[in-house]
């Protein structure tokens, strides 16, 4: 709290370039309002990384472990408010790099129950093999810092590269019987759409480990396409609103190229939000179906009849209507107590607290976006009695 | 039992149709390879007239990735929207519920004679859904 009010007075002195002077939003002030939920939590989207350098380098094999890696930081749009919250920077190294702080912020004090963690790598780099050991490193690293028997409340992501399928199976096959991890998680960019052909062995090992596929916008190192097919939005501002509806090619790519209809059992999880678009959308893909469907023979449903048993989105603080009365009616409309999970994007700025989650919504409505959803999806009671 | 007379059996070949309007409903007959099908001239969607589509086959699919172009000249396709409807049981092939009104049709006396109280199928989107 002094730290918080510290910053506040020296607002108009130039932070200079300690990210945490930049962070303008703070945890505790984001935590507040809303409606805390009776029920308990499953926090889906918590985004943690190595402490330094060398706490990750560790987990690089030889061949890697003196390469220079890039940034990751080909990130365009710098954030006005700041990247993460003000709370999560610490001595001890970056936002979501601390086990213990971010225990004590989401569990201890945030009435968090369970936490699915999704580390970023460096999204798609030209060296297929450095990216693949990257991806390697990320596990080996989740798994020894994370997902010990001291945070049994801390479950886990398995980072793939899936622009080397082979490579990436075997990431699959080498930590899927490891109880900690919970999911497969793949970045948002790609250089094609996930419904390609290329892409089924990945998408046939995670479903036949029963592992949802988490799709996530990742690190960005200047290969990927442009964020939008029309260029360069000018800020933050319209970047951060437009990015999540990339889901939009990858989804109608798993339909139309038939993935869902090969892989009853595969789940994918759209991670960035932009929930809100998908209504529209299927109204779309609905419509034409019935008149389109020769061109793809193996597309056995509507659109929109997979996406109960298929897919599931995380909720996001921007997604939906502000007005409480529209916003009932809109989640009904889209089913929502059955299609979104909640995720909290710590320790990122837009941090979304379980208090604000659809407030308004019924209570049974909002157990299954915080909890039963979730639980269901990664199989989270698995070995508990009912 | 109301049978009509739609036309002399020597006007409908096999691969043509004739649609008249008996009773006030109007009726297509098609002559599939030698096998009569009557039906509304109503696409149970939208209300298009079925019979100005276009006799056709379609793709299906035996397994991922694969196309195969099956029931050649028993896919009915509506005007308007494109759905699919499989003669001769008029069954929709991209939204089952859906039906096409499907009516007796027999040949006497070189006379092809359709039914027109015996029409079965859906008419609209609710009876489709039940």
């Amino acid at each position: 709290m002094s730290a918080a009010g510290a910053a506040r007075r020296e607002g108009t002195e130039l932070a200079g370039d300690d990210p945490a002077r930049l962070a303008t939003v703070s945890l505790e002030t984001a935590a507040r309002g809303g409606r805390p939920p009776a029920c308990a939590i499953v926090d889906a989207s918590v985004h943690v990384r190595p402490r330094s350098q060398a706490e990750f380098r560790a987990y690089l094999p030889r061949l890697w472990k003196t390469r220079r890696l890039p940034s990751g930081d080909g990130y365009y749009y710098p954030n006005p408010a700041g990247n993460h919250l003000r709370e999560t920077y610490s001595d001890a190294g970056p936002p979501g790099s601390d086990p213990d702080l971010l225990h004590r912020h989401l569990i201890t004090d945030g009435g968090v129950d369970r936490v699915v963690l999704h580390p970023l790598t460096l999204g798609l780099l030209p060296d297929i093999d450095l990216l693949g050991a990257v991806c390697s490193a990320t596990n080996a690293w989740l798994a020894d810092t994370w997902l010990g028997p001291t945070h049994d409340r801390f479950h886990g992501t398995i980072r793939v590269a899936p622009g080397d399928p082979v490579a990436a199976v075997a990431e699959i096959e080498r930590w899927a019987a490891h109880p900690g991890f919970v999911q497969v998680g793949v970045p948002m960019q790609s250089l094609q759409p996930y419904g390609k052909r290329q892409f089924w062995p990945v998408w046939e090992a995670a479903a036949a480990h029963g592992l949802p596929v988490c799709v996530h916008a990742d690190a960005e190192t200047g290969v990927e396409h442009a964020p939008t097919p029309a260029g360069y939005l000018h800020t933050h501002f319209g970047h951060a609103a437009v990015a999540p509806f990339m889901f939009v090619n990858h989804l109608t790519s798993l339909m139309t190229e038939g993935v869902l209809d090969h892989l009853p059992g595969l789940r994918v999880v759209f991670a960035d939000g932009g929930f809100d678009l998908l209504g529209p959308m299927m109204w779309r893909l609905d419509k034409d179906y019935r008149a389109m469907r020769v061109d793809m023979p193996w597309m056995t449903r509507l659109p929109s009849e997979y996406l109960a048993e298929q897919v599931r989105f995380v909720a996001h603080r921007m997604d939906g209507p502000d007005d409480a009365a529209v916003a009932g009616e809109w989640l009904s409309m889209v089913d929502a107590d059955r299609l979104l999970v909640y995720g909290s994007n710590y320790p990122n700025w837009d941090f979304l607290p379980p208090g604000l989650v659809y407030p308004d919504a019924a209570a049974e409505a909002r157990e299954r976006i915080l909890h039963g959803n979730a639980t269901r999806l990664y199989e989270l009671d698995r070995g508990e009695t009912a | 039992m109301t049978e009509r007379v739609v036309c002399a059996t020597e006007d409908l070949p096999p691969g043509s149709r004739v649609v008249v309007s008996v009773d006030r409903i109007e009726i297509g007959v098609f002559n599939i390879g030698g096998e009569l099908v009557a039906i509304r001239n109503r696409c149970p969607h939208a209300g298009a007239p079925m019979c100005d589509g276009l006799l056709t086959g379609t793709v299906v699919s035996d397994g991922p990735q694969q196309r195969r172009w099956a029931h050649d000249g028993e896919i009915l396709r509506c005007p308007w929207h494109g759905w699919e409807f499989k003669l001769p049981e008029g069954r929709s092939l991209v939204d089952p519920p859906y039906l096409l009104s499907t009516y007796e049709v027999r040949v006497l006396d070189g006379q092809v004679l359709v039914d027109t109280a015996s029409g079965r199928g859906t008419r609209t989107r609710a009876e489709a859904r039940t």
